[in-house]
């Protein structure tokens, strides 16, 4: 038995969907109508006599996945039929890898730094997908769509590495940059779904699979209800049982799916029906040379090339988008003043409506407009902010903007000063408190001189003036 | 009447394509009501066929000259998908399901002009020896020959039809054995081509690995003649080999004087009849009056563990190609009650065969976990020895020669008497080259009580060619 030496144990089975164009062993599309059963052939129904040929796309897809993740690849590509009878499976087998996975021994690298370490990667086809027309407990039949039948699937199993639910949520984040990165994985409408294997010192490490939870934030929530869950149990001394569960996200709660005595039995055996594909030095080269900068191979050259922040770099270049916008926004102005207002302010917007940058009015010319007078103080970051998050809902010419509602910043030292008299004259009590060592009664002065502009002063120019002005 | 004349007389309409192909409807249907040969008659697609072949021939339309089939009647086993006409590989489970699709051989002998006439019935799924094997509801084939006895099998109906049928050539299926042995029960030439030669699109699986789609005809013109035109790289088959196809014609009536063929050892004496025995050397003796030379050859491994490795990969492969017929999309349904696995296990139950069941229990538990390595992977590493054993014959030998079977056809109240031995022996020369991937040919030698024997050639990897030239040189001894 492996010693572990943290409280929690986490592994994760992640099965992501490549974004081909065709299914996996026929020529089917993988996208278009949504009618149940239109996408469909010979093939993907497992009609007798009809016989699959690979997609040498989602081969390649998924050697890039293997190269990305470190893996060991093997030099052939090997299929093998994995027996279950379910109403989902046209052929009651599902084409998957069973010996000899594409790639092994793997690793990827958390946003702590960890590395946790990669056991496999292997492809296989998606079963069809079953609907519950009166939900799946009060439904008296289920119906078959076959549409999705025969996608093409990778699954990435992980070592039992991953010490809490964070961890975990932050993997399934850094494998889904990495698949967005690899444009290999459709962000906006492709499946990722993940097993958990999960288990907690106070049970002696007794190992519970959480099935079919879709999303990193989901597996997070998953994690946190089956650790606390885990931990209430053997706190009444009640024995954890090896089981699978499955997970609940309406009710929020995991329920038993079954006990787990033994392993099942899914008979493999090679899929004769397909040949083994020579996986070359040729192929590979070809492959690597193809493949874009990953995420943290970008962090790295943020850093040594643009000298911003590791801490910047780090949160723009998960993000596949923000890194180009960041890429394009540093060739015009200073990097790190670039850095800061996308790490600081376009993240923040997007964050809050929970909108990635393209479904956003937020593009790369219009930010660079706006960088650049905040570069040479035309406008002030409040107004800035203001105008991202304006930017936000849709797109409009920011210089026109800013002359329009005349929203330069005031930096005309008398005409500031004037600001400033004003407010003074107008708030005797204010000044007296100040004057009497309040010091909070210069903030107020201040905002009132702020509102007088509109925001176009910056605040600390304002504090100097009015400093000086009533002098001690 | 030759084949190629026969093409001539429909070419230039002395025969008509039409009335011909009705003949030979009607006569296949009193022959199927004699002997059961066929599960189903196509005579809507035959005559759908036949006119617009009419019309081409008719209006001299180009395509018509190259047409190597054309007007020739052309069975299909019942596990090779006809689009548009049921397809049961002789199962109730598979009852009404017509293919969407022609399977790749039905296609180019359609593009050729051949006529398909129907489905030839066997045993289910392939699984069996003597076509007595056949679904529940299927009728089983009777010997031209000998009412009473068994055509062989798998592909029975074939073999059967290929003999009291003339004008006509069949497309059979072997997996471990299957067409040549039903050809030499029925005095027939039946060529099993190198694995991956001809395209498994539209074979409805027994054993992936193992299986192949092969002519049977009377004489070795026909069978040179659609191996021809059946072979051939095919895309949406990933096991189809893509390599030159030949003109495998050229071989017939070509001088055997050299020729190379190692007698295997032990393929002859105990277990064998001795009327078998006697025939096969007899045309063994036919090969070395043309001047062929004749040698003794021992092959150890294919003869102790080509029968246990075959049924190994075959039921193992088989108990997974089965599993998609659990009345869901096709074939046989039951009333739907109880719960998806109730279902499933009903419609199998009353829907398979007794063999096919037994052959998906053998396959299950020799691919369950703790048994894999013992059973299916050992056979697969045994399979690669068999091949190199055979290779390093074929290093000496242009090809290898025993008895077909050991047995003359079989009566069917005899076939559950067959002692232990027989039943090894009869299976004991075709199933190995089938394991191995190996073109093997049926050539007739000979006849004893009014019934049929059979030799059976072994050759290398793609060379279909050396068999057709020996078969061809027995042929005209005769």
């Amino acid at each position: 038995m492996k010693h572990f030496t943290t409280d929690i144990i986490i592994g994760l089975e992640v099965h992501a969907e490549l974004d081909t164009k065709t299914k996996l062993f026929c020529s089917c599309p993988t996208k278009g109508s949504e009618e149940p059963n239109t996408r469909t052939c010979e093939v993907c129904l497992g009609m007798p006599g009809s016989k699959p040929v690979l997609n040498k796309k989602a081969v390649e897809f998924a050697l890039k996945l293997c190269l990305a993740l470190n893996c060991e690849i093997s030099p052939e590509l090997i299929f093998s039929r994995k027996s279950y009878f379910y109403p989902d499976m046209a052929k009651n087998y599902q084409i998957s890898q069973y010996e000899i996975p594409l790639g092994k021994d793997g690793k990827l690298r958390l946003s702590s730094g960890k590395e946790v370490g990669i056991t496999r990667v292997h492809m296989e086809e998606d079963p069809a997908s079953l609907v519950h027309p009166a939900g799946m407990k009060e439904s008296a039949y289920a119906l078959v769509d076959y549409n999705r039948s025969g996608n093409p699937l990778v699954e990435i199993v992980t070592e039992p590495e991953l010490a809490s639910p964070d961890e975990a949520r932050d993997f399934m984040k850094q494998l889904i940059s990495v698949l967005n990165y690899l444009e290999i994985f459709d962000i906006d409408s492709g499946i990722i779904k993940a097993d958990a294997n999960v288990s907690i010192k106070e049970s002696g490490y007794t190992r519970v699979e959480i099935k079919n939870v879709t999303g990193f934030k989901e597996i997070e929530r998953a994690l946190v209800y089956e650790v606390n869950r885990q931990k209430e149990e053997s706190k009444h001394n009640k024995k954890i049982e090896q089981e699978t569960r499955s997970w609940d996200s309406e009710r929020g709660i995991t329920f038993s799916l079954r006990k787990k005595e033994t392993e099942e039995d899914y008979g493999y055996i090679i899929d004769t029906d397909l040949t083994a594909v020579e996986i070359d030095g040729r192929w590979l080269k070809e492959i690597k040379k193809a493949m874009p900068e990953l995420a943290q191979d970008k962090v790295k050259r943020f850093v040594h090339s643009y000298k911003i922040k590791k801490e910047d770099a780090g949160i723009i270049a998960a993000d596949k988008e923000l890194a180009e916008l960041f890429e394009a926004a540093a060739k015009e102005v200073n990097p790190e003043l670039a850095a800061r207002w996308i790490r600081r302010d376009v993240a923040r917007v997007l964050n809050y409506h929970n909108k990635k940058l393209k479904e956003s009015g937020i593009t790369a010319k219009l930010l660079i407009d706006l960088l650049k007078m905040a570069e040479q103080k035309k406008i002030t970051d409040n107004t800035g902010k203001m105008i991202i998050e304006k930017l936000f809902f849709e797109p409009f010419d920011v210089k026109e903007y800013v002359k329009k509602e005349k929203l330069e910043a005031v930096s005309d030292i008398s005409e500031l000063e004037k600001y400033c008299k004003e407010a003074i004259e107008e708030n005797p009590q204010a000044v007296n408190d100040y004057k009497n060592g309040e010091k909070k009664a210069l903030n107020f002065i201040v905002g009132v001189v702020m509102k007088k502009t509109k925001g176009k002063a910056t605040p600390k120019e304002v504090n100097e003036i009015i400093s000086r002005l009533i002098k001690i | 009447m030759a084949t190629n004349q026969f093409i001539e007389k429909i070419k230039n309409q002395e025969i008509d394509i039409v009335e011909h192909t009705e003949k030979l409807i009607e006569e296949s249907k009193e022959i199927n009501k004699e002997y059961n040969y066929l599960n189903i008659i196509s005579e809507e697609l035959a005559l759908q066929q036949a006119d617009s072949l009419k019309k081409l021939i008719k209006n001299k339309d180009k395509s018509i000259k190259n047409k190597k089939l054309l007007g020739i009647a052309v069975s299909v086993k019942d596990s090779i998908c006809v689009k548009d006409v049921e397809s049961t590989a002789g199962s109730r489970i598979l009852q009404g399901y017509k293919p969407l699709f022609d399977a790749f051989a039905v296609q180019r002998v359609k593009e050729e002009g051949g006529i398909i006439i129907g489905k030839t019935c066997q045993d289910e799924f392939g699984f069996g020896g003597f076509s007595v094997n056949v679904g529940i509801g299927c009728k089983v084939p009777l010997n031209p020959f000998d009412k009473e006895r068994s055509c062989g099998g798998s592909s029975g109906g074939a073999a059967g039809l290929s003999q009291k049928l003339d004008g006509h050539i069949a497309l059979g299926e072997s997996t471990g054995g299957s067409i040549v042995e039903p050809a030499s029960f029925c005095g027939v030439y039946g060529l099993c081509p190198t694995y991956g030669r001809v395209s498994r699109y539209g074979l409805i699986d027994f054993a992936n690995s193992l299986d192949k789609i092969g002519p049977m005809g009377k004489n070795i013109e026909d069978a040179a003649l659609l191996i021809g035109v059946i072979s051939g790289h095919d895309a949406k088959d990933s096991t189809s080999l893509n390599v030159k196809n030949e003109n495998y014609e050229s071989y017939l009536k070509k001088p055997v004087k050299g020729m190379k063929i190692g007698i295997i050892k032990e393929a002859f004496g105990s277990g064998v009849e001795r009327e078998v025995e006697k025939n096969v050397y007899n045309g063994i003796e036919e090969l070395e009056e043309e001047g062929a030379k004749a040698e003794e050859i021992s092959l150890e491994l294919p003869i102790k563990y080509g029968i246990a490795t075959y049924y190994m990969i075959a039921t193992s492969e088989a108990s997974t190609n089965l599993a998609k017929l659990c009345g869901m999309r096709y074939g046989m349904a039951e009333k739907l009650e109880g719960s998806f696995n109730e279902y499933f296990t009903k419609v199998r139950s009353n829907n398979f065969g007794d063999e096919v069941k037994r052959r998906i229990i053998i396959g299950t538990f020799a691919r369950m976990a703790g048994y894999r390595d013992a059973f299916y992977l050992k056979a697969m590493k045994v399979r690669t020895l068999m091949i190199n054993e055979y290779k390093k014959a074929f290093k000496k030998f242009d090809a290898l020669v025993s008895p077909t079977t050991s047995i003359l056809a079989p009566k069917f109240s005899d076939i559950g008497n067959l002692t232990p031995l027989q039943h090894y022996m009869i299976d004991l020369m075709t199933v190995s080259p089938n394991v191995c991937g190996l073109p093997h040919l049926n050539v007739p030698v000979g006849f004893e009580k009014n019934l049929p024997i059979g030799m059976l050639l072994t050759a290398d990897h793609l060379q279909e060619g050396k068999l057709i030239k020996l078969g061809s040189a027995v042929e005209k001894g005769k």
